[in-house]
């Protein structure tokens, strides 16, 4: 079926940062790209391998832990926020992972994958390079197109 | 041009000689300090001139000679250590020395040259042009005749080749000796004058001068006979720098209603005046020299006038008046003149219609008219005519008119002889420009400001002068654009290129900069008051509002100050004479800076037209050269010395003098004397460093090369880092994360050498987000005064002339900055990313003043 290189969103149009930025950056950078509807930052070292990603889940996460738990009890944001939090560095609150699709692999195989790790973004290399990643969101448009087209 | 060279190359001794290893370094680094103390030495040296020239000072020709054999030295001396530096990459600036030197020579050896010409000169071909040969008096009537219409007596010149051939037929050049002459001694002042004049009164006219004389007075007497009966003369002098820019009223000595016979004594007596006690006086307190001492004489008919006087086209007390003035005597001039009687006075408008303003006839009794056989005789004024005006209104009309003609061709206010013969024809007798008197003491200027309140009172003053305006700052080049008529330029630092400005500018105020930089000289030659070094100026003015600056004092003020602007302006009191002629005459090849932009194509050799020039130019490429020094190839052989620090680079230094104090192979920061490096250093451990600590990378080679972004072209640059540094320099090649960069600093007490210098380039994220990185470092080093050119990735900067303190200060920012931004690219998602960064950079890092 179709390759998944059409939906790449590169690289250099993704929010990516090294693992020893802080929250604090990661959070800022993330507000800053909200218009551009990304939601999630790459985590490199300094080889640019690629280590892990953050997303605004984790980032909830890391602002309150309480937040994973169905609670009753009413929680200040701002007098419950540790300070310290904000310099500690990314790779602290990163989810690492090693899921990644080749630039050819069909987009069947990428929606898989996608659902079966339930995450929103994948990476995709080119013999170990990272060229970018595509997201669920195109994903969906691009297999849920077809589909209407093909009902005309 | 070898021969040149040569020379050149004599005039510099051999540096100490070093290992063959160290040779290129130690060297080259030597010949740019020489060039920077000659460099400074050249600044000086004009910035010394230049302030000569305001014309506060007096100085002789012996100052100017000195300071000029001086400059020369030490202009030589900066090509051939640039010569050296860069291994005669130059060779086209000894090309240009030699072309502006030679052109000082001849300044320098100028002697007034006498033109060979007849021995007389009919006033029908004289100019203004012609002052060497006919003197001033008969170069203006030779102009007011041919150039201007306006009606001038005839007459012929005899020239100033015709005395000079006197002189030589008789050898007195050998016998009037005035070197020895004391001026302030009157009597041997009066001595040798009795001598010289005697000297000349026995002399023998040369018989071809005698028979040119006489032959030119019989084709006068044939022309004007028809005007008057047995043709007279009056014998007037007309030394050769008199009515130019000199004003030698009254010096010498006129012989009125010359008969034929006598023409040949009269001359005689007339140049014998040139060696008066008073003129001898005043050509030697003016700075003239002997050669200069040329007397032409006039020989012009004889008006035997019915009125005559003097006009002024401006009043001489306030030229800001709008008025002619005109004195008038019945009979010959010599009475207006001298102050026998009281003239009538006229004061006419200068507006169109001219209107008589005020008449003053105060009444005549005596006047000097032409004695019917020869010379000149008082009468009595007749008794109808003693109280009436000596002109009608119409020819007061008419002589103001003529003043305004005279301004006009000139250019300048003048102070005109006229007179009226029987038959009403005005007759232009002389005319030279008008001194106005308007020169105030400057000294009391701070009595008068009492109740104005001083806004700033500190810094240099590297123009003199008083101007008010309103403030605008120049923060980029680019708001030199909109710089707005009558403003005053306030910057951080100064520029050359503010040049632009000077002539819109009424003054210039600086936080920093130095007297003896290219902006202050000019600043001087655009002579607009400055001052520069204030320190507080940036943070202390406000845009748009009015200030004086008083560039006397150093004081700047608070709104307007008329009293002070009216008191800082003033003419000069030597600025006529010889000696400044001279100076600025000679400053001309020496101080305009016409190599202002370094990028432009013409900042070469080939456009260097002064001495200024050449300095700048050397100035610049030796820095260029020095900054190449760490990209030497063979550098990393070298015996450098590593620095145990706690930070993630791994720096070696390699001293080339007095940068270090320890033979050791491994040293502590504590060790290092250099000052720029050891400021770069302690700011580097000021700051945490982001991202992991410096691990031995051979193992990661081959991850490097496969992870990158760019993997061909990019490869992480895990390399140790050199400078090399003296006590005052530093060239830093830091080999850091994907990108390169080089800081190069000179930090000694002259500002004038002091600099930065910061190049950038590379990174290992995609293109934007380097560039975006430049950005961020633009955005800070602009902050801290550097000025920056950026290109993509590639980011040049450069701050100059601060004084130690500000440089190792800056060094420090620059230092946190390498730290904070290492990496940076990859994270730089947008431009807002880069705002935030450079908002967290200055929160925390940068220190402010």
């Amino acid at each position: 079926m179709t390759e998944i290189k059409k939906l790449i969103i590169p690289l250099t149009d993704y929010p990516h940062m090294p693992y020893w930025a802080t929250l604090e950056e990661a959070i800022v950078l993330l507000n800053f790209s909200h218009e551009s509807g990304f939601h999630t930052v790459l985590v490199f070292d300094e080889f640019y391998k690629l280590l892990g990603m953050l997303n605004w889940k984790e980032i909830l996460r890391a602002i309150n832990p309480k937040f994973k738990e169905l609670s009753s009890e009413k929680i200040d944001i701002i007098t419950s926020w540790d300070d310290n939090k904000f310099k500690m560095p990314i790779k602290d609150f990163m989810s690492p992972f090693d899921i990644t699709v080749d630039a050819g692999d069909d987009i069947l195989k990428v929606a898989y994958l996608l659902l079966q790790h339930d995450i929103d973004i994948i990476p995709v290399k080119e013999s170990e390079k990272v060229l970018g990643v595509v997201r669920m969101h195109d994903i969906f448009h691009e297999i849920t197109g077809l589909i209407l087209q093909s009902k005309k | 041009m070898r021969r040149l060279l040569n020379i050149f190359r004599r005039k510099v001794a051999a540096p100490q000689p070093a290992s063959d290893e160290e040779r290129p370094f130690k060297e080259r680094y030597l010949y740019f300090k020489k060039l920077l103390s000659e460099n400074n030495a050249v600044l000086e040296i004009m910035a010394d001139l230049e302030d000569k020239r305001s014309g506060e000072y007096i100085f002789d020709m012996n100052y100017i000679r000195t300071s000029c054999s001086k400059l020369v030295d030490s202009v030589q001396n900066i090509i051939v250590n640039l010569d050296k530096l860069s291994k005669g990459k130059y060779p086209d600036l000894y090309f240009a020395f030699a072309k502006i030197n030679s052109k000082i020579e001849a300044t320098l050896t100028n002697k007034t040259e006498i033109p060979v010409t007849d021995f007389t000169i009919p006033f029908d071909s004289v100019t203004k042009d012609m002052v060497n040969s006919v003197g001033g008096k008969n170069a203006n009537l030779g102009e007011i005749k041919n150039k201007i219409g306006l009606p001038v007596p005839d007459g012929f010149c005899i020239s100033a080749y015709a005395f000079k051939r006197f002189i030589e037929f008789n050898e007195l050049k050998n016998k009037i000796i005035l070197s020895s002459v004391d001026i302030v001694d009157m009597e041997g002042l009066n001595k040798i004058s009795r001598e010289a004049q005697n000297l000349i009164m026995q002399s023998q006219i040369p018989p071809d001068i005698e028979s040119s004389i006489s032959n030119a007075f019989s084709e006068l007497s044939r022309k004007i006979s028809s005007r008057a009966g047995s043709p007279t003369a009056s014998v007037r002098s007309s030394a050769i720098h008199e009515d130019a820019k000199f004003t030698f009223a009254g010096q010498y000595k006129t012989a009125l209603n010359v008969k034929a016979d006598n023409v040949i004594e009269n001359y005689k007596r007339v140049i014998s005046s040139l060696f008066s006690p008073r003129a001898i006086f005043y050509y030697k307190s003016k700075g003239f020299e002997e050669e200069d001492m040329v007397m032409a004489v006039g020989v012009v008919e004889m008006i035997d006038a019915k009125a005559s006087g003097v006009m002024y086209s401006r009043d001489p007390t306030d030229a800001e008046k709008n008025d002619i003035i005109i004195n008038a005597v019945w009979g010959l001039g010599k009475y207006a003149v001298d102050g026998t009687v009281a003239p009538n006075v006229y004061i006419v408008s200068r507006d169109e219609p001219r209107t008589i303003l005020e008449k003053t006839t105060p009444g005549q009794e005596v006047m000097l008219k032409c004695n019917p056989k020869e010379d000149v005789v008082e009468v009595e004024v007749p008794e109808e005519i003693r109280t009436t005006s000596c002109l009608t209104d119409d020819q007061i009309k008419s002589l103001a008119d003529y003043a305004i003609v005279l301004e006009k061709h000139y250019d300048t206010p003048q102070d005109i002889e006229w007179a009226i013969d029987e038959k009403n024809n005005f007759f232009i007798l002389q005319t030279r420009p008008l001194r106005i008197l308007k020169e105030k003491p400057v000294k009391n200027i701070q009595a008068i400001t009492k109740g104005y309140k001083i806004i700033i009172n500190n810094g240099n003053i590297a123009c003199k002068g008083v101007g008010a305006g309103k403030v605008f700052f120049i923060k980029k080049e680019e708001d030199l654009e909109k710089f707005p008529e009558g403003a005053v330029l306030v910057a951080k630092h100064t520029s050359p290129k503010f040049v632009t400005v000077m002539n819109k500018t009424s003054a210039i105020v600086a936080d920093v900069g130095s007297p003896t930089g290219h902006m202050a000289s000019l600043a001087r030659e655009y002579n607009v008051p400055t001052i520069l070094n204030t320190k507080i100026a940036m943070k202390t003015l406000e845009a748009d509002k009015e200030i004086t600056v008083d560039a006397i004092n150093g004081n700047i003020y608070e709104g307007r100050i008329e009293e002070l602007i009216e008191a800082g302006k003033r003419e000069n009191p030597f600025k006529d004479t010889a000696v400044f002629k001279f100076l600025r005459a000679l400053l001309n090849n020496i101080v305009p800076l016409n190599l202002i932009y370094p990028e432009d194509e013409k900042f070469s050799p080939d456009y260097c037209e002064t001495f200024h020039d050449i300095t700048r130019f050397a100035h610049e490429v030796a820095m260029r050269e020095m900054f190449q020094v760490a990209d030497s190839p063979n550098i990393k052989k070298r015996e450098a010395v590593k620095i145990e620090v706690k930070i993630p680079l791994e720096i070696y230094v390699i001293d080339l003098d007095g940068g270090i104090k320890s033979d050791s192979k491994k040293i502590t920061p504590d060790q290092i004397l250099s000052m720029p490096m050891n400021a770069l250093l302690r700011g580097m451990m000021d700051i945490e460093w982001p991202g992991p600590p410096p691990i031995n990378v051979k193992g990661f080679l081959s991850v490097v090369a496969s992870t990158a972004m760019q993997p061909h072209s990019e490869k992480l640059l895990w390399e140790p880092s050199f400078a090399i540094i003296s006590r005052e320099y530093m060239n830093f090649n830091i080999r850091l994360g994907y990108h390169i960069q080089t800081i190069e600093a000179y930090v000694g007490d002259n500002i004038n050498d002091n600099y930065i210098r910061f190049l950038f380039k590379g990174g290992g994220a995609s293109i934007d987000r380097r560039a975006r990185r430049t950005k961020l470092i633009k955005e800070i080093l602009e902050r801290v005064d550097f000025d920056v050119k950026r290109t993509g990735d590639v980011l040049d900067a450069r701050v100059t002339k601060y004084d130690k303190p500000n440089i190792l200060k800056k060094l420090g920012i620059l230092a946190r900055m390498t730290a904070y931004t290492k990496q940076l690219d990859m994270t730089l998602f947008n431009d807002a990313m880069v705002d935030w960064y450079l908002k967290e950079f200055i929160n925390k890092y940068y220190i402010a003043e």
